[in-house]
């Protein structure tokens, strides 16, 4: 894992993508995950808003857009949802943070590293949903172990295909 | 101090969002009298906005996808999977005339048992208005299990609305937009359904687990309940009618918090992972909609034109006799009627002659004496008939076959000698009737 100086590697690898993307693709994302699950029925073990989240973090480099984004985009799941509006913003606000400060810091065009990543950050963002809705609002909610290890498999699987295409997006100066 | 925020820049953004967050989900949560944390039933006013840009911002696309999907499907099923469509439609329009007459039938009795349900002031909830909608989109998330309907209230749509299939119930309408709906399902851990077992009648409360399966909960351990037992609605809720299918029984579980307490699992009877159309229950008065009136209606007509068509063939059948030469004249006695005039074209039919008589040729065995027990005159008389005294008995050589013989012209008989007349049952035989005056004409039989 290549380690490099976090101002160095930001102000080298700043990834710069067309408006419309930052728009559509978050959007196309939240879409298909209302959409999917339809499809998929009971094993629809995935989390695209979260990919999507981790791939700008990551291109990005910027902790304050991640963090931003990831907030958009939980809140945005959470308005889709009957729960309360809050639980994924917060795991999707620090996975949006801890990905851009990571980015900064390794080399993220590496499959590797991308499917590690996504498996990580995944499982971090299911284990803050639990925690937020179990241990800080403390309701009623149950939960399986199991399906937190899937959806963090899959959405890993999904972010080694999806970042390649995601690539061809950016602005290449 | 300028330079603290500047270094801190992304720490102090990031934990500003989490605790703007954090208080809006205080916001949300109160404290029950239990002391149990729990959302609110009804969202807040900001809460409800930010699900209203939100349902606005992806509602769109997922309508548009599900009519492209809706609209490929129905130019497969309209244009290109056409085979046997016509036989298929005549199959289908008997089925629907039958059924039809069979709802007219149903119906009746409904109309009966409401009635019958007004005399014991008893209400019942049933079905009467539904609104037909497709399922459009979900929450996405595991622990959310909502599904998005094309119809809002503008469409009549409420919070609290039974949400069913045809195969059983789905959920209910948890929120409502001006062209789509929130359905909660009920195998959402926040659901909640009164139900009943179908064979053992125990009631529940159906929720869904963390799996995403429902089950029926907090109930006391009963060997009775089997696995496939049925499922239905309770109807305590005000929610769900009674007697709507919900599932079957899966699995029976020990309740892991408590003793003596079991869980029961139940595979649902509507496809919930898989919606595509599903109704909405916006009427539950009793009362008969305007379709199923029609259908009452549809129904008498029919039956009034089946009593016409019959009533007039009959009246045909009976004109068509009156001008025919009738084959039976009442005013005549019964041997003279002209079904038995030889120059009548259709003629009785009479068994052919034996070429070798035995006992068992018709006419061959002489009547029993005994055969007019009950009736001891005509015993008498037929002992002191000489044909009778003569008959031979069972074994005896076998007589000719009988012949026509004249018949008395008037049809008025002897009381006495009505048995006589009449062949016997028990021997096949016919007892010789007195020998008819001269002047009587004769007709062949």
């Amino acid at each position: 894992m290549a380690l490099l100086g976090a101002g160095a590697r930001r102000d080298m690898e700043i990834r710069r993508y067309p408006i419309l993307a930052y728009a559509l693709v978050p959007l196309a994302a939240l879409v298909l995950q209302a959409w999917l699950p339809r499809v998929a029925g009971r094993y629809a073990w995935f989390d695209l808003p979260l990919v999507v989240t981790v791939y700008f973090a990551l291109g990005r480099r910027s902790p304050i857009q991640g963090t931003l984004m990831g907030a958009a985009m939980g809140l945005f799941e959470d308005a889709l949802t009957h729960h309360a509006i809050g639980v994924n913003g917060i795991a999707k606000t620090a996975v949006g943070f801890l990905a851009a400060s990571v980015g900064i810091r390794i080399d993220v065009e590496n499959h590797t590293i991308r499917l590690l990543l996504s498996f990580l950050l995944s499982l971090l963002s299911s284990v803050i949903v639990v925690f937020v809705s179990h241990f800080l609002l403390g309701l009623d909610l149950e939960w399986n172990w199991y399906t937190m290890l899937y959806t963090a498999i899959v959405n890993a699987v999904i972010a080694l295909f999806l970042f390649p295409l995601l690539d061809r997006l950016q602005v290449r100066e | 101090m300028e330079s603290f925020l500047v270094r801190y820049r992304n720490l102090l953004v990031l934990l500003s969002i989490l605790l703007a967050q954090i208080i809006g989900l205080a916001t949300q949560v109160h404290r029950t009298g239990e002391g149990r944390n729990t959302l609110d039933a009804g969202d807040l006013p900001s809460v409800r906005l930010i699900r209203l840009w939100a349902n606005a911002l992806v509602s769109p696309p997922e309508q548009m996808i599900h009519s492209t999907k809706m609209g490929a499907g129905w130019l497969w099923q309209n244009y290109i999977d056409l085979r046997n469509v016509r036989q298929q439609n005549g199959d289908l329009q008997k089925t629907i005339d039958r059924l039809r007459l069979e709802q007219a039938a149903l119906l009746e009795d409904a109309r009966q048992g409401e009635r019958l349900q007004g005399l014991l002031k008893f209400q019942e909830k049933y079905i009467y208005k539904t609104v037909a909608a497709q399922a459009i989109g979900s929450s996405g998330s595991e622990q959310s299990r909502v599904v998005y309907i094309d119809k809002g209230s503008a469409d009549g749509l409420a919070r609290d609305m039974a949400v069913i299939t045809p195969e059983g119930i789905v959920g209910k309408v948890r929120d409502v937009f001006p062209h789509t709906a929130q359905v909660l399902a009920i195998d959402d851990q926040t659901s909640g359904a009164g139900v009943i077992l179908e064979t053992t009648r125990i009631r529940g409360i159906l929720r869904g687990n963390a799996n995403g399966q429902p089950q029926i909960v907090d109930i006391l351990a009963d060997k009775r309940i089997q696995k496939g037992e049925s499922v239905l609605t309770a109807g305590g809720d005000d929610i769900f009618p009674r007697g709507l299918a919900v599932g079957v029984v899966d699995q029976v579980v020990p309740d892991p918090d408590r003793d003596g307490f079991i869980n029961i699992t139940v595979t649902p009877a509507a496809h919930l992972d898989r919606l595509d159309e599903v109704l909405i229950i916006t009427s539950t008065e009793p009362r008969f909609s305007e379709q199923q009136q029609q259908d009452i209606a549809t129904s008498e007509t029919e039956k009034k034109q089946e009593a016409a068509a019959l009533a007039e063939q009959r009246k045909a059948s009976e004109i068509m006799a009156e001008r025919l030469p009738g084959l039976i004249d009442p005013n005549l006695p019964h041997d003279e009627q002209p079904l038995y005039d030889s120059s009548n074209p259709i003629q009785v039919a009479r068994p052919p002659q034996a070429l070798h008589p035995d006992r068992f040729t018709p006419g061959a065995v002489a009547a029993a004496a005994g055969a007019f027990s009950g009736d001891d005159s005509s015993v008498e008389k037929q002992k002191t008939t000489p044909e009778a005294d003569s008959a031979p008995g069972a074994d005896s050589a076998t007589p000719p076959p009988a012949k026509p013989q004249p018949r008395p012209a008037s049809p008025v008989k002897p009381a006495g000698t009505a048995a006589e007349s009449k062949p016997n049952r028990s021997t096949g035989v016919e007892s010789q009737p007195p020998a008819p005056p001269q002047d009587q004409p004769r007709r062949n039989p």
